[in-house]
């Protein structure tokens, strides 16, 4: 229900609609990075607009991005500790083995050897770890900050993962044949 | 050590490679950037090893124009629904 506030001063909606919903296509953007259903991404960020709606009251106007940042990653954490306990397993810590199984979906007889079909398959056999913050810098356009903001990571452990997570995909254009080979 | 870079002793290829990324993220001072440049007019590994992290960015960054319309659209209705409710319907 619309709040009553006397003349000139801003109300809770219009605040909302001046921080909040110009950033819907970047929260689509980063809840498409934390989760992998597209019908998930949609609900955080029905969630995430929800509890802004709620707080925005306490919102003091500076860096909204980050504030929804925040928001959504506390609403990720609820949603989904329980049901994706991996996801906060650190790659840094715990390195993750070669596996075959994205192979095994591939027919290998099959595969187009284009560039981006290449970088998709190599994205997709990133550990989740390394493809977050390829999904939240290089695809949703975040900083490092406020990556790291929205994972709850330093920013040098983002630019880090960011540098290793490119270095596969480079490695995979190079195992495919599509990366410059030469070396003297 | 890359025959190609033997003369750029202030940047070599291993310095490149290390700080590369950076430099595309527009992470570099200056200073460091004008080196590294001067290193990749001369070196033509490392001047592919640019293009190819840069081939790599500019595939991610296209996928980002990927956001269903439809997805962004209900979003966007319920993000103003929330802002300025329906008004109550006459009785």
């Amino acid at each position: 229900m619309r709040e009553r506030t006397p003349p000139g001063v801003p109300t809770q909606s219009d605040a909302f609609e001046a921080y909040v919903l110009p950033e819907v296509d970047v929260l689509l953007r980063v809840a498409r990075g934390l989760v992998d259903r597209p019908a998930d991404a949609e609900d955080l960020v029905q969630d995430t607009l929800l509890r802004a709606y709620r707080a925005i009251g306490r919102f003091d106007g500076r860096h909204p991005r980050a504030w929804l940042l925040t928001i959504m990653r506390n609403a990720h954490i609820n949603a989904h500790r329980r049901r994706r306990p991996e996801l906060l397993r650190d790659p840094d810590l715990h390195p993750e083995q070669p596996t075959d199984a994205a192979d095994a979906e591939i027919p290998d007889r099959f595969i187009d050897l284009t560039f981006d079909t290449e970088v998709e398959r190599a994205l997709r056999e990133l550990p989740d770890t390394f493809r977050q913050v390829i999904d939240l810098v290089d695809i949703a356009g975040l900083t490092y900050a406020e990556a790291a903001h929205t994972l709850a990571i330093p920013a040098g452990t983002v630019m880090s993962r960011l540098h290793r997570a490119r270095r596969r995909i480079r490695d995979h254009l190079d195992q495919v044949g599509i990366a410059p080979r030469e070396r003297t | 050590m890359n025959i190609f870079c033997l003369r750029h002793r202030a940047m070599g290829c291993a310095e490149v490679g290390r700080i590369l990324q950076n430099y595309l993220d527009g992470d570099l001072d200056d200073r460091r950037s004008a080196r590294l440049r001067a290193h990749l007019d001369d070196c033509r590994r490392c001047g592919m090893e640019v293009d190819t992290y840069t081939q790599i960015k500019t595939c991610l960054a296209r996928r980002s124009a990927d956001l269903p319309a439809d997805a962004v659209a209900r979003l966007r209705a319920f993000g103003q629904h929330l802002a300025v409710p329906a008004p109550p319907e006459a009785s």
